[in-house]
């Protein structure tokens, strides 16, 4: 090979390839250079940025929703719990392919499009990003299955337990307790930002009842934690984490029981129960129906299940016990009262009764429900046997004597246009008139002519059942009325049941005539259940006493009450005076009424019975508050059996509320 | 081989190192510098795979059986005589080829890639790494038969050498390896003397038809990469979601790093192909700058015996195929480590002697092989 070179050229080839490696040698090193630049660059100069990055990546603040409070009844009962459930939960930052996955789903879980719809509404209102949010909830053993299977080609996909609210008696209190449901972003938007904070971990929140009322005390405080996350957003370890404060339990007034009971009696007619505690003003029961399901809400109704809800036309989810209408003869008690008060009677007024009520100077006749049965009157009448009778001359006539003005003060000082209620917010407030009510919100002046309608309550006036009971307890308590409640206490963290006290104004700002008067009203009221028929004296037995008598279940306790028939629509009677309420259509029926209470000298509960087109108030409605008495104050099993309603159908014709007149 | 003299007494054919150890070395046909500094670099990758493959022992065993068979192939290699390449290359070339034939015809696709050869009794490999060492075998073969510099025609044939294999890559759906074999070959043809106005003007062309390549000749997802190169958040959950990560392990790795198998984003999945491509990302994390610097420092390590190795060596053949491997080691190791780092748009290269992957290992140490086998056997040549 020696021959071959030629040693000019073997140099020259030396130095060439020597030049040129020495280029190449200087731009390794400046790439080298450069490259080493750019690397500290980044972990230099860029450092901060990028390790603020990532935590970003790997460190997750999470809030852990504290528990809910549980509601319990007065004895204890569980009203309200939080029961685990499993979600699928979707974290959107990690769900590369959320259509090909909810595709997937679709396939093999039930997931409807309302829910991926829903779904799509709750990712809008997320508020922190790389959160998960619920796309299905409760899902099936089989369907957890089916979704680990597959989880693999779930990214961002995850199954999470979580405490949802559960109501074990479902349709039974939901009017009293209420319900949680998904927060809307009304709700989000109207949340101070301390509060927004507080509710980063839950998604629902209390929407009606004691659920809403007491939101802020069921609630409790928002915990954290920070965690670490992989790529996947598993979580890998917790790092840092400051506990959840949960919620307060309460304790309510409400007997479950009762509950029940009221429940029972009522049916399936439409209509309200409320029953309180007269010296407490603890609501006892508070029972409408038809109810509804409260279970169905809390994780979001569907719009199938909501549909199915309103198809019955007896609108369920609407709360009647706290609704108000016209009371009918329920009222009278308290006019007398009024009438009493005022001085315009007293307990030795009477007045001569010939089956209807002129107003002086005047025509019109307004009848009394006599006028109706044989165009007979009551004769000589006062005010005890006027409401034990429920003789509507002597109230057409007492009503006029006293004016609206006076009958507005005085009712108001019962509660009536007003909402007494210290927890129930959303009660209706009903219609005191006066003639300043009027001509603010019918733009009328008072006519004279009205004012006989307002003592008889078939007028202006309306009233919710919540605010007759209230009425009928205060007069069970011998004339000082308690503010109505629901919450009786809280649960400390040791057990320890705390009684709430609340301030109650009421009783002060009442206005009584003497305690022998007020006794008297409350006397006639027992009058009205227990004053039997006496052949002698024609018209002298308690209007509801021929139901107690067919019913040939004689009262074991001391019973007060007044019946109140309303009516829905103006009927124009035939000459002879006749209608027959089953042939009118049921939706045009008058409202039957009752009010009652335990008549002892302390007396313990106070009711009042609304059955929505149900015919007449003692042959309908008296049943119910008795069933209802019953139930409280007889032992446990000494409850007389179930009677069937027939058994007081028999017994309508002498249902004595039948005051229509115009 | 016949004329020679000595100034020692056994002064053998042999090129005397400054000290009798070397001279036991030598008969080994092992170089120790670039042995030792190899090995460094390897037992550092390795170190960081343990951490890059989630502590997963099996990987690393497998990687360092990888790294034993490749020193031993090293080793090997550095046996055979200079000559032997030499004469061979024209052979093992015209061969090669027939290989990436029959590769193309009958080969097992990996990763879109239908590059590997799956014979019955042998671990399935990549002929086309090869290539690598026999286009600049051939090219210096070519060219130590010519007088340098080279003159036209002769970078017409060199255009030839160079483009038959990196079609047939090409064909292959594999653009990384064409690419570096396409490399190594142009590193040849620079290194023997080229003119610089040629070099120009092919810089020039290059840069004037690439805006013609983007337009009318490059496949959506080699756009997609430009784009993602220019600005990596343009979809940063999906093409950019690579860079984006790997750049934050290197950020957030700072000076000293997170430590040793404390790497969030490397432990915590945040960086794709941590174990192979993107390993570097996991070393930046863990061991900060300084550990980027101890791997440039390492790569130097390599790089200068190599350079210094093509430097006396003794012929044109050796000097051309000595430099081609070394500028070719390097441009692998700094298209890896600037395309981790987002200097570069991404091609799928692994970083050599630390990513994982046996075939990448024992393809890059043959090429070591042959740099020892130069060193090794040199003559003393005649005064």
């Amino acid at each position: 090979m020696a021959e071959k070179f030629k040693l000019n050229d073997h140099e020259r080839e030396t130095l060439i390839f020597t030049g040129r490696m020495i280029v190449a040698g200087i731009l390794v090193l400046l790439l080298l250079a450069c490259l080493a630049s750019w690397m500290a660059y980044l972990q230099i100069y860029r450092y901060e940025y990028f390790a603020a990055r990532s935590d970003g990546n790997r460190l997750h603040s999470q809030y852990v929703s504290p528990n809910r409070g549980l509601i319990y009844d007065r004895n204890g009962v569980l009203l309200a719990d939080n029961r685990p459930i499993f979600n699928l939960t979707v974290v959107r930052e990690t769900a590369t392919n959320l259509d090909v996955s909810l595709d997937l789903l679709r396939s093999v879980i039930n997931l409807s499009d309302d829910d991926i719809e829903q779904y799509r509404t709750r990712q809008s209102r997320r508020a922190v990003p790389h959160t998960s949010v619920p796309l299905r909830y409760q899902l099936s053993e089989e369907e957890i299955a089916a979704i680990a299977v597959n989880q693999h080609m779930l990214p961002g996909f995850a199954v999470e337990a979580q405490l949802v609210r559960h109501y074990p008696f479902a349709d039974m209190s939901a009017h009293a307790i209420g319900y949680v449901s998904e927060i809307n972003k009304e709700e989000l938007e109207a949340m101070s930002p301390e509060q927004a904070e507080n509710y980063r971990g839950t998604h629902q929140i209390g929407k009606t009842g004691i659920e809403k009322t007491y939101e802020d005390m069921l609630h409790g405080t928002v915990g954290y934690e920070t965690v670490e996350k992989n790529n996947r957003g598993q979580v890998m370890r917790v790092l840092d984490r400051t506990d959840p404060v949960p919620g307060r339990d309460i304790v309510l007034h409400l007997d479950s029981r009762l509950q029940a009971a009221a429940e029972r009696a009522l049916g399936e007619r439409r209509g309200a129960v409320v029953a309180i505690d007269p010296a407490t003003g603890g609501v006892l029961a508070m029972v409408s129906k038809p109810g509804y399901d409260p279970n169905l809400f809390v994780t979001g109704i569907s719009r199938d299940q909501l549909t199915e809800l309103n198809r019955s036309g007896h609108t369920p989810l609407f709360n009647r016990a706290i609704a108000s209408r016209v009371p009918g003869s329920t009222i009278k008690p308290f006019i007398g009262l009024a009438g009493l008060y005022n001085g315009v009677i007293t307990p030795e007024t009477v007045i001569g009764d010939p089956g209807y009520f002129r107003l002086q100077g005047r025509s019109r006749p307004y009848y009394d429900w006599t006028w109706w049965v044989d165009k007979s009157g009551h004769g000589a009448i006062d005010l005890r046997r006027a409401i034990y009778q429920s003789c509507n001359t002597y109230f057409y006539q007492l009503a006029v004597d006293l004016g609206i003005d006076k009958i507005h003060d005085y009712l108001l000082t019962f509660g009536f246009g007003q909402n007494l209620a210290i927890d129930i917010p959303e009660a209706s407030v009903g219609i005191v008139p006066s003639e300043a009510w009027k001509r603010e919100n019918r733009n009328e002046p008072w006519y004279v002519g009205e004012t006989p309608y307002e003592g008889i309550g078939n007028g202006i006036f309306q009233a919710t059942t919540l605010q007759m009971a209230s009425a009928a307890a205060a007069i069970a308590n011998h004339g000082v009325i308690r503010q109505p409640r629901l919450l009786k206490g809280t649960i400390g963290s040791d057990g320890e049941i705390t009684d709430v006290i609340f301030e109650d104004t009421a009783a002060s700002r009442q206005l009584l005539p003497s305690q022998e008067q007020v006794e008297l009203v409350r006397n006639a009221m027992v009058d009205v259940v227990n004053k039997p028929y006496d052949p002698n004296n024609r018209r002298h037995e308690g209007s509801a006493y021929p139901v107690l008598r067919e019913s040939g279940r004689p009262l074991p306790y001391p019973m007060g009450g007044k019946s109140g028939t309303a009516q829905v629509v103006e009927f124009r009677v035939d000459s002879a005076g006749n209608r027959d309420e089953s042939e009118v259509d049921e939706r045009f029926r008058t409202h039957a009424m009752f009010i009652a209470f335990d008549a002892s000298e302390k007396s313990r509960i106070a009711v009042a019975v609304f059955v929505e087109n149900g015919g007449g108030g003692g042959s309908v409605a008296f049943p119910v508050a008795r069933e209802v008495l019953d139930a409280y104050l007889l032992p446990e099993g000494e409850h007389y059996p179930e009677v069937s309603l027939a058994a007081y159908d028999a017994v309508d014709e002498l249902d004595h509320d039948h005051d229509h007149d115009h | 081989m016949a004329t020679r003299s000595s100034s020692r007494p056994l002064g053998d054919r042999f090129y005397q190192l400054s000290t009798g150890r070397g001279e036991f070395w030598q008969s080994l046909r092992i170089d120790p510098p670039l042995v030792l500094s190899l090995f460094c670099l390897a037992a550092y990758g390795l170190l960081v795979l343990f951490s890059a493959s989630g502590e997963n022992v099996g990987d690393v065993q497998r990687q360092a059986a990888a790294i034993v068979v490749a020193f031993v192939v090293m080793t090997a290699v550095a046996q055979l005589e200079v000559d032997f390449f030499r004469r061979g290359a024209p052979l093992m070339f015209v061969g090669g080829l027939v290989v990436l034939g029959v590769v193309l015809a009958i080969g097992s696709e990996v990763n879109g890639a239908k590059a590997w050869l799956d014979l019955p009794g042998l671990p399935s490999f990549q002929p086309s790494e090869l290539e690598k060492f026999l286009v600049p075998m051939m090219l210096a073969w070519y060219m130590s038969t010519r007088s340098l510099p080279p003159k036209f025609k002769d970078l017409v044939v060199c255009g030839v050498i160079i483009l038959i294999p990196a079609v047939l890559i090409l064909l292959q759906n594999d653009t990384g390896t064409a690419l570096m074999v396409i490399m190594s070959g142009v590193f040849t043809v620079l290194l023997a003397g080229i003119s610089w106005k040629i070099v120009f003007a092919g810089i020039t062309a290059v840069l004037a038809a690439s805006p013609a390549w983007y337009i009318f000749l490059a496949q959506p997802h080699q756009k997609n990469r430009i784009l993602t190169f220019f600005d990596p958040y343009r979809d940063p959950t999906g093409a950019g979601y690579n860079i984006i990560q790997s750049q934050i392990a290197i950020g957030s790795g700072g000076v000293q790093g997170k430590g040793w198998l404390n790497g969030a984003q490397s432990q915590l999945d945040f960086i794709p192909e941590s174990n192979t491509d993107f390993i570097l990302a996991v070393l930046a994390e863990e061991f900060g700058l300084l550990g980027v610097l101890f791997l440039i420092f390492l790569y130097l390590l390599v790089l200068g015996r190599g350079f210094y190795i093509a430097l006396t060596a003794q012929d044109t053949f050796s000097r051309l195929l000595a430099g081609s491997i070394v500028l070719t080691f390097f441009f692998y190791a700094f298209v890896n480590m600037a395309m981790v780092s987002g200097l570069m748009p991404v091609v799928g290269l692994p970083l050599p002697l630390v990513s994982k992957g046996g075939t990448s290992i024992v393809t890059l140490l043959i090429g070591f092989g042959i740099l020892m086998s130069i060193q090794t056997h040199k003559r003393v040549l005649p005064r």
